[in-house]
């Protein structure tokens, strides 16, 4: 018998996503994922000054604004010719890496852990055990009495500020074990929930040290300020390097300590989600953290597409493969243009009719690459490196060690929900690693005269695209300069690759392939959609 | 309220703060609030007198056309505990971005927290209300978002706009405003719902802000007879604006470290130039600061461990209203002059006095021109005094010529 | 008809005041440029320092003017050497209150004859006059945009009601003031530049008069 579940509004992500999925046999058998927000910015952007796109594109998303105005800037300087100085490229590598950094200790903490660490469960934790389980796992040692009293007196009080109703449903206390078993894994010892919690709570500090960093680089977060068409506007001395340095390094050795054994101490208990969610099988990256020469697929993170079915190899971006269909998104505008001439017209009346999932759902549009949905971010980028000779190989070696760790053989395994939460996660290692090499690089650019930070331009027209990558995947953002002014602006976000709906074809978007499979046991508590749909970080 | 038999700092104790630690940040917060630091243990009676009469103080935050910006921002509150804090006196319910439920929880959550709180409970709205194809530009579960605002505005007891966002629409309200997005003032004015609305303009707010508003509220708060702050005396500390005056009452320019260097005429004219290494005053490259009211350089960001001009960026105005639109470009001195909207229309200054200047001038030789074809200038000029003098004995209507 | 410019007709009260005009609007406007964008370094505190010192002259010298035009004697029609108080030119005048629209249609070349006018035509009086307003509206635009004073209720609630004009509903925003202080300088350009033709177009006489307060024998203006 099929049964309609509806997940509106998704929760713990950034921005407004709805997912309706068909449920039959206990498994998604059909599912559509709807962006539920339209703001038009490329509408507004037509007829500014192209510099000023930096400014208003990272509006677009309060947690990745650096890497929208950094590819804002990249697209600007790509049309007016501008090759960026040594000393901008690694500021703003260190800059894009803090984001990186803190959003993924944000998305793992803040937004995904909930769905796998059950503060309820915490309370019956014993504090010695949790000690030496925490010991045992490598993981940090908090002052695990405290957070369990504090959490025991918010579960007990009347008042659960924002766990209020979250357990689909249930009641944490005289419910506690059908949602351990339904919900969680009743094998998953309270101690290493209370240490998920503890951890929690310090996550909240170490995200905003991350930020820190990129207020010194930017002036604030979120919307920094400094990574300018040209160059950067921030000036690195003394006095702001050593802050950076070793504000990266305390939240470096977080995730280190801290962040990656929790994950290889919880992962074990939802191996489960090795066998689904593992999306349309095609992954693309645009690169992230430029070398010198600034080309696109000799980044650190290099760019690449790779499509399973084809085997386990990468092949080369070629951007003009890119087009967004938008068949079944509510626009009127031509389908299946390239982005660097895409056109965005929202529909102009609104019926019971207009929200159809046959037809028009979303205001997502959907770009395709080589006419195939690709999934975008961490999971496609770790992919992307670990399969690429050139890479720097401690992409290879994280990864190698957390399949080892976990006890896993076949790499293709990583293709999946569990997979995709792990990527992240061991994304943020490689980058902390790797951030703190640019910042000496910087220090030794400045002392050997190599570090300008700007260069000086004339704007001219022409056309330029800026191919980068979000902390949540593949980011591109596309101008159109005539008479010094944008005559088209165009942005296709790593959320617009994820959770596109279907293009002209018909065929899903990877969010929505990812839920096909997924097994759902109760259709009032459907816990696994969400955990697919945050694993995106949508 | 089952907390009710404890009081507030064992509650607090027993979550990991300590008194000293709670009128440590009293103290800060009464330096904020422009009090001198004595005032920090009346502060804390109020709030824990407010906690202990009332349990956590209800507040519900809801995503409108945002992009979460707002929440970010407030997530990087680390005096502290400021954010552990506001957790433990704000019953904050509904949250998007970091609370537990989702779907249909979520919605019947809000609903019952709404009925169960109502008239009491604290708005905060992020983001920009959006009114396109009758709000179906934003829909939340199932449902125009501007329907849901209407309903869990109309039993608040005071709704905080935050960010410019839903201050006016923020950047979203950019000509052509394609969204048709409005503030939340005015749209809840258009809507006749009388409850009062602060407003936090800036994009982001800052997090030290909305702290500041939410313990200025309880603070000042009279309380009903059952000992429930009621946040009505709010709106007598806010401008005309609808912005708290201590937040907004001075401009970026007035306050700014680099002020001195603007009064010396030392400019950073580009980036990375040896002006700017200086840390010289960014006005030629398009700082808004003198047309912004707020307090960025004394709250800084971040833990306040920077702000745009410290960090080499120039202000770009974001706490202004429409700020894309009145700001842009903002990178130059130069913007865009003229009526109307000017996100598109207008035009460059330096067109406008050459063609204010080419016409009048044109305009004024054209005319000597012709002056001297009707022979009125010029040698050969033929003055007809007896004509005039005729005519004006006929017109005049007493005085005349001499 | 044509007249000879007596010297009469500006008195030196008045040459003053109109050199302290022409100054103060001279270093207003470079010093408004500057601040608007120092196109050299190092001068702005002496822009804003000349800014401020010539807005005050300009007030003070306005509101020394009004009440001079009680005092001080004039001539009061074109060619004679009579002298009346000076206000009473300002006002209507029986004089030449029918000759406004000739005046125009004079200019536009649709009339051949110049209309005999008093003192100050139509069209120049009310130009004139119109300096009035336009000199207090600079100010109060000025007041509303500088620190010290933009916070006063009078100067806000004007920001707040001209923001409101502008699709930026209020918000106490600054932008659209800063931009109509910078419009008004502009009528102010406009303004002098049409003056200067106007009142030199058949010869310097009349320069030389209201700035020097001499007079030229066998000069005629007028027709």
């Amino acid at each position: 018998m099929a049964e309609n579940i509806v997940l509106d509004p998704v929760t713990r992500i950034e921005g407004h996503l709805r997912v309706e999925a068909v449920v039959e046999n206990g498994k998604i058998t059909d599912a559509w994922a709807t962006g539920t927000l339209y703001r038009g910015v490329e509408t507004i952007l037509k007829g500014r000054k192209p510099e000023d796109a930096f400014y208003v594109t990272q509006r677009i998303c309060g947690v990745c604004p650096t890497s929208h105005g950094h590819a804002s800037s990249m697209a600007v300087e790509s049309a007016y010719g501008i090759k960026i100085p040594n000393g901008a490229r690694l500021v703003r590598n260190i800059y894009e890496s803090a984001e990186n950094l803190h959003s993924h200790i944000l998305w793992f903490y803040i937004l995904a852990a909930l769905d796998y660490v059950n503060p309820a469960k915490a309370l019956s934790a014993d504090i010695g055990d949790t000690v030496d389980l925490a010991k045992a796992a490598g993981t940090g040692i908090s002052d695990f009495a405290a957070v369990q009293e504090r959490v025991g007196d918010l579960v007990k009080g009347g008042d659960l500020s924002v766990f209020s109703n979250g357990w689909w449903g249930l009641n944490p206390i005289t419910d506690a074990e059908k949602i351990d078993a339904e919900l969680y894994n009743p094998d998953m010892p309270a101690e290493l929930h209370l240490i998920g919690v503890a951890h929690y709570l310090e996550a909240l500090e170490m995200q905003a040290e991350a930020a820190r960093v990129m207020a010194i680089l930017g002036g604030k977060f979120p919307h920094g300020m400094t990574s300018v068409a040209g160059g950067t506007a921030f000036v690195p001395d003394s006095l702001k390097l050593d802050d950076i340095l070793y504000r990266l390094k305390r939240v470096v050795a977080w995730i280190n300590n801290t962040m990656i054994p929790d994950v290889l101490a919880i992962a074990p208990f939802y191996t489960a989600a090795l066998e689904f969610g593992g999306g349309c099988g095609k992954f693309l990256s645009f690169g992230l953290f430029n070398d010198t020469d600034l080309d696109m697929h000799n980044r650190f993170f290099p760019a690449g597409y790779i499509d399973v079915a084809n085997g386990l190899k990468v092949d080369p971006v070629d951007t003009d493969k890119i087009k967004e269909d938008v068949k079944h998104a509510w626009y009127t505008s031509p389908s299946g243009l390239h982005p660097q001439h895409g056109q965005t017209q929202a529909i102009s009346r609104w019926d019971d009719s207009t929200f159809d999932l046959d037809g028009q759902y979303t205001w997502g549009k959907a770009p395709r690459y080589d006419d195939k949905p690709a999934e975008v971010g961490p999971l496609s980028r770790m992919l992307v490196g670990y399969l690429s000779p050139g890479a720097d190989p401690a992409i290879k070696g994280t990864i190698d060690y957390a399949l080892d760790a976990l006890g896993i053989t076949d790499p293709t395994l990583l293709v999946s929900l569990l997979g995709r939460v792990a990527a992240r996660v061991l994304e943020a290692k490689v980058m902390g690693d790797q951030v703190i090499n640019y910042v000496v690089e910087l220090v030794e650019a400045i002392n050997s005269g190599d570090a300008q930070t700007f260069q000086e331009y004339v704007d001219h027209d022409g056309e330029g695209a800026g191919f980068w990558e979000a902390p949540r995947g593949a980011l591109a953002h596309f101008v159109n300069v005539e008479n010094g002014r944008i005559a088209n602006y165009n942005v296709v976000t790593p959320s617009t690759w994820d959770m596109s709906p279907r293009d002209d074809n018909g065929v899903r978007g990877p969010m929505e392939e990812a839920l096909v499979g997924t097994p759902i046991a109760d259709v009032e508590r459907p816990i696994m959609a969400a955990r697919i749909a945050r694993s995106f970080d949508p | 309220m089952t907390n009710k038999g404890t009081s507030f700092y064992e509650r607090l104790e027993a979550r990991g703060v300590s008194r000293r630690d709670f009128l440590k940040f009293c103290g800060a917060t009464a330096t904020m609030l422009g009090l001198s630091s004595s005032a920090a243990p009346m502060i804390g009676a109020k709030i824990a007198g407010a906690a202990d009469e009332g349990g956590l103080y209800p507040a519900l935050w809801l995503h409108g056309g945002a992009c979460t910006g707002c929440t970010e921002s407030i997530a990087q509150a680390t005096y502290p505990n400021v954010a552990d804090i506001v957790l433990d006196f704000l019953n904050l319910v509904g949250q998007e971005t970091i609370q537990m439920s989702a779907g249909v929880q979520t919605l019947e959550g809000n609903e019952e927290f709404a009925e169960e709180h109502a008239g009491k409970y604290i708005l905060i709205i992020e983001g920009t209300v959006i009114t396109g194809l009758d709000g179906n530009m934003l829909r939340v579960g199932g449902h125009p978002f501007i329907e849901e605002l209407e309903n869990f505005a109309s039993k608040a007891a005071v709704v905080i706009a935050l960010g410019s966002c839903a201050v006016d629409g923020g950047w979203v309200v950019a000509y052509p405003n394609p969204a048709k997005g409005t503030g939340v003032g005015p749209y809840l004015k258009s809507k006749g719902v009388a409850t009062p609305v602060v407003n936090l303009p800036g994009c982001p707010m800052n997090p030290e802000e909305l702290v500041s508003v939410v313990v200025e509220a309880l603070l000042l708060a009279d309380r009903d007879s059952d000992g429930v702050p009621v946040l009505g005396p709010i709106v007598n500390r806010l401008d005309a604006n609808g912005r708290p005056k201590w937040l907004y009452g001075s401009t970026i320019h007035d306050n700014c470290p680099r002020r001195g260097h603007f009064e010396n005429g030392e400019f950073v004219y580009e980036f990375g130039s040896d002006e700017e290494a200086m840390g010289y005053c960014l006005y030629p490259v398009g700082c808004k600061g003198p047309q912004t009211y707020r307090r960025c350089p004394m709250i800084r960001w971040n833990s306040s461990v920077s702000w745009c001009v410290d960090s080499g960026g120039p202000c770009i105005g974001c706490a202004n209203w429409n700020w894309v639109d009145q700001n842009a470009p903002f990178r130059g001195r130069f913007r865009r002059v003229g009526a109307g909207v000017l996100g598109s229309g207008g035009v460059d200054p330096a067109i406008a006095a050459a063609a204010i200047g080419g016409i009048a001038g044109a305009a004024l030789i054209a005319h000597g021109f012709g002056m001297k074809a009707a022979k009125r200038i010029g040698s050969n000029a033929t003055l007809k005094t007896e004509e005039c003098k005729e005519w004006e004995t006929k017109h005049a209507k007493k005085g005349g010529a001499a | 008809m044509a007249h000879k410019p007596v010297k009469e007709a500006h008195p030196l009260t008045f040459i003053l005041t109109h050199w302290i005009n022409l100054l103060a609007m001279f270093f207003l406007v470079l010093s408004g440029f500057y601040i608007h964008f120092p196109f050299i370094p190092g001068l702005m505190g002496l822009a804003r320092g000349t800014h401020f010192f010539w807005m005050f002259v300009l007030l003070f010298n306005l509101l020394f003017r009004i009440i001079a035009s009680f005092f001080v004697r004039t001539t009061n029609m074109p060619g004679t050497r009579e002298q009346d108080l000076d206000y009473k030119n300002w006002g209507l005048q029986g004089a030449n209150t029918h000759q406004l629209w000739p005046t125009v249609k004079y200019y536009l070349f649709l009339k051949k004859d110049y209309p005999i006018s008093a003192k100050y035509a139509s069209l120049q009086k009310i130009a004139y006059l119109a300096t009035i307003p336009l000199t207090l509206a600079a100010a109060y635009t000025g007041f509303a945009l500088w620190g010290p004073t933009s916070q006063i209720p009078f100067f806000q609630a004007g920001t707040r009601w001209w923001a409101s004009l502008f699709n930026w509903g209020g918000g106490g925003a600054l932008m659209p003031m800063r931009i109509l202080h910078y419009w008004i300088m502009w009528a102010f350009l406009i303004f002098t530049a049409v003056h200067a033709y106007l009142a030199n177009i058949y010869n310097f006489a009349p320069s030389k008069m209201i700035f020097a307060g001499i007079e030229e024998p066998d000069a005629l203006i007028g027709h």
